[in-house]
C-alpha cells in the first residue's frame, strides 16, 4: 500500500489528536502539576517533592510540620504570614554561601532536609550536606535529632547571612536576629501584601488572606467561597462561566 | 501551480497548524501570567506541550515515579503517542509538527532565494558527516545530566523554549545565543538545529532503520534523474538507496512520487510488499515510458 501525504495528516490526527483526547479522558493528560504533593507506596506525602511553590502553610497542612517551627528554625520574622510565604522565597532573604567550594542557597532542599529530620523520616538529598547553625540548634533543642545525626549536623553547619544587610549574621543573638529580620522579612511580606494582585496563579486562600472576605468573595462572583480553597481563581471562573479579567478587576478595587 | 507542488500544502497546513497552535499557548501563558483569561484553549507552559520532557523525565519516571522540576505528565503523554508515530512513520514529527523546524524551514526559504543552487551545500561532506552525530552527544549528555541532576537542564540552551517564550525572564543568554545561530545558520544550511544538534531528531531517527511504513525505491523504474537528493532538505542520497533507512530522514515526504519523483511508483512510503508482480511490472514500465520522455529533457 502506498502511503500519501493525505495518511499522514490522518495518522497525526488519530495518533496526536485522538491520544490527547482519549488521555484527557483517562486522566493522563495533566499539563500542570496538582498543588498537593506526591504520596509515597506508604501513603503519605513524599518529601521529596516538597516545591518551591508550597506556602509554609501548604508544608503544614500535607506534613505538619508547624509553619511556626520553619519560620523559627530558619530565623524568618515571626509573624511572616504562612500562606503567603513560598519556600523559593528563602532563596531571596539569605545570601548564598560557599560550602565546600560550592555555592548553595537556602531553599527548598534545606526545607525538605529540616522536614525530614523533623518528622525522623528518610530523605536523601544530593545537594544539602550543611544545615544552617540555627536550624541545627532548633532541632536539637526540640530533641528531633538522634545521636548519631547530632553529631553530623554540628559538624556540618554554617551562619545565615541575610541578603539586605551583610553586616548581620543570623546566628548571632535572638535580640539582633528579631531585628535584622524585621527589617528584611517586614518589608519583604509588606511589599508581598501591598503589591498583591489576583493573576492566574493566584489560588482562592491567597485571595481571602489578603483581606477579600467570603461576603466580598460572594458578592463579587455570585458563587460562596468554595470548600476547597487551594483552587486557582482562575479555574474557579472558568467552573463558573465567569469572565476572569471582570472579577480580577472587581478584586483589585 | 503544478499538480505535484499542490500537493505539498497538506504538510504546509500541518506545520502552519501546529506553528501557530505553539504561539496561541505561549501567548495564552502570558496572559495567565498577567492575570488575564486565556483565548480558545488553555495556557499550559511550554514544557507541558514538548515531548522531549518526556524523554529527560524517563529515568526519573522509571526510578521514582515522578516527574522532573517543570514537566508534566502531559509531555510524557505526547512522547509516547510521537514514538508510536515515530514507528509507523519515522521521524514525521520533525518534518510535520515541530515548530522550531517550521521556523528553520521558512527561514531556509529566503536562504534558497539568495543562494539557489548553492543553499543547504556549503557544510563540505568529510565535516558534514561526523557532525549530525553531535546531536547523539547531545541526546545522551542531557539525558543522563538530567537523570543526575533531576533538573530540566535542557532548557538553559534550548532555543525553542528561547524562540516562543521570549518574553519570559526564564529564557536563558545561551538559549538566545544558540537561536540566533540556529536562525542565521538556517540562512544557509536547510534545518541545522534538527541536522547537527536536536537531541529529539537524534531520538526519533534512530526508528528510521526499523520503521513499519518505509521509503522505497523502485530500482527498475528509477531514471536516476537525482531529482530525489536535489530535494531533500537533510542531504540524503536517496536515489542510491533501495529502502531509505539514513537516521536523518524526516519523512517530509518531498522525495516521493506524490510531489517530486518523476517517474510514478518510483519512489514513496509503503507499508506492504506489492503481491501482483505482473501488474506492477506492467504499470512500471508504461511509467518508465511515459516519463523517461520528460526525464530526458533533464
Amino acid at each position: 500500500m502506498k502511503i500519501k501525504s493525505i495518511h499522514i495528516l490522518l495518522a497525526i490526527i488519530i495518533i496526536i489528536g485522538g491520544g490527547i483526547l482519549l488521555a484527557s479522558q483517562l486522566g493522563l493528560y495533566n499539563t500542570t502539576k496538582a498543588k498537593s504533593p506526591l504520596k509515597t507506596a506508604e501513603g503519605v506525602y513524599d518529601i521529596a517533592d516538597i516545591r518551591g511553590s508550597h506556602t509554609l502553610e501548604e508544608i503544614e497542612k500535607y506534613y505538619q510540620v508547624p509553619a511556626s517551627s520553619i519560620i523559627e528554625s530558619f530565623g524568618l520574622k515571626p509573624d511572616s504570614n504562612p500562606s503567603i510565604f513560598k519556600l523559593k522565597d528563602l532563596g531571596e532573604i539569605y545570601k548564598p554561601v560557599e560550602l565546600e567550594g560550592k555555592e548553595y542557597i537556602v531553599e527548598t532542599d534545606t526545607v525538605r532536609v529540616f522536614v525530614s529530620l523533623y518528622l525522623k523520616k528518610p530523605y536523601i538529598s544530593d545537594e544539602t550536606f550543611y544545615l544552617p547553625e540555627r536550624t541545627v540548634n532548633y532541632l536539637i533543642e526540640n530533641n528531633k535529632l538522634t545521636g548519631e545525626e547530632k553529631d553530623y549536623w554540628l559538624t556540618h553547619t554554617f551562619k545565615l547571612e541575610y541578603l539586605e544587610n551583610d553586616s548581620l549574621s543570623a546566628s548571632e543573638t535572638p535580640e539582633k536576629i528579631e531585628e535584622a529580620v524585621e527589617e528584611t522579612i517586614e518589608d519583604k511580606v509588606a511589599e508581598e501584601i501591598e503589591e498583591f494582585k489576583v493573576t492566574g496563579q493566584t489560588i482562592i486562600q491567597e485571595l481571602l488572606d489578603s483581606g477579600i472576605t467570603e461576603e466580598n468573595f460572594e458578592e463579587i462572583t455570585g458563587f460562596k467561597v468554595p470548600e476547597d480553597k487551594s483552587i486557582l481563581v482562575k479555574d474557579f471562573a472558568a467552573d463558573k462561566g465567569i469572565e476572569f479579567k471582570e472579577i480580577k478587576d472587581k478584586f483589585a478595587e | 501551480m503544478s499538480k505535484k507542488q499542490k500537493k505539498d500544502l497538506i504538510r504546509l497546513a500541518v506545520q502552519i497548524f501546529f506553528l501557530a497552535l505553539i504561539i496561541l499557548i505561549s501567548f495564552n501563558h502570558f496572559r495567565s501570567e498577567q492575570g488575564l483569561a486565556p483565548l480558545l484553549i488553555g495556557a499550559p507552559s511550554l514544557h507541558a506541550v514538548c515531548p522531549f520532557g518526556g524523554v529527560v523525565t524517563i529515568y526519573t519516571y522509571f526510578t521514582e515515579g515522578t516527574f522532573i522540576q517543570k514537566i508534566h505528565q502531559s509531555s510524557y503523554t505526547l512522547m509516547w503517542l510521537v514514538l508510536a508515530l515515530t514507528l509507523l512513520f519515522g521521524p514525521v514529527f520533525c518534518g510535520w509538527v515541530c515548530p522550531f523546524g517550521t521556523v528553520e524551514e521558512f527561514i531556509g526559504k529566503i536562504g534558497k532565494k539568495i543562494f539557489k543552487k548553492n543553499y543547504n551545500h556549503f557544510v563540505p561532506s568529510i565535516i558534514d558527516k561526523p557532525l549530525r552525530y553531535i546531536r547523539y552527544v547531545i541526546l545522551i549528555l542531557v539525558v543522563v545530566n538530567t537523570a543526575i541532576s533531576g533538573k530540566l537542564l535542557f532548557a538553559n540552551f534550548d532555543p525553542y523554549f528561547a524562540l516562543f517564550n521570549i518574553w519570559s525572564s526564564e529564557v536563558t543568554r545561551l538559549s538566545l545565543l544558540v537561536l540566533g545561530l540556529v536562525l542565521i545558520g538556517s540562512l544557509f544550511v536547510e534545518r541545522p538545529w534538527c541536522k547537527y544538534l536536536c537531541p529529539l531528531g537524534a531520538l526519533l531517527g534512530i526508528f528510521n532503520l526499523f520503521r513499519i511504513v518505509k521509503l522505497k525505491r523502485n530500482e527498475k523504474t528509477c531514471i536516476n534523474c537525482k531529482a530525489c537528493d536535489r530535494v531533500c532538505p537533510m542531504n540524503i542520497n536517496v536515489s542510491t538507496s533501495k529502502v531509505v533507512s539514513d537516521h536523518q530522514c524526516i519523512s517530509c515526504l518531498l522525495c516521493t512520487d506524490e510531489i517530486t519523483c518523476p517517474v510514478n511508483n518510483t519512489l514513496n512510503f509503503t507499508v506492504l510488499e506489492k503481491k501482483n508482480s505482473r501488474e506492477n511490472s506492467e504499470k512500471d514500465s508504461k511509467g518508465k515510458n511515459k516519463e523517461s520522455i520528460s526525464g530526458g529533457k533533464k
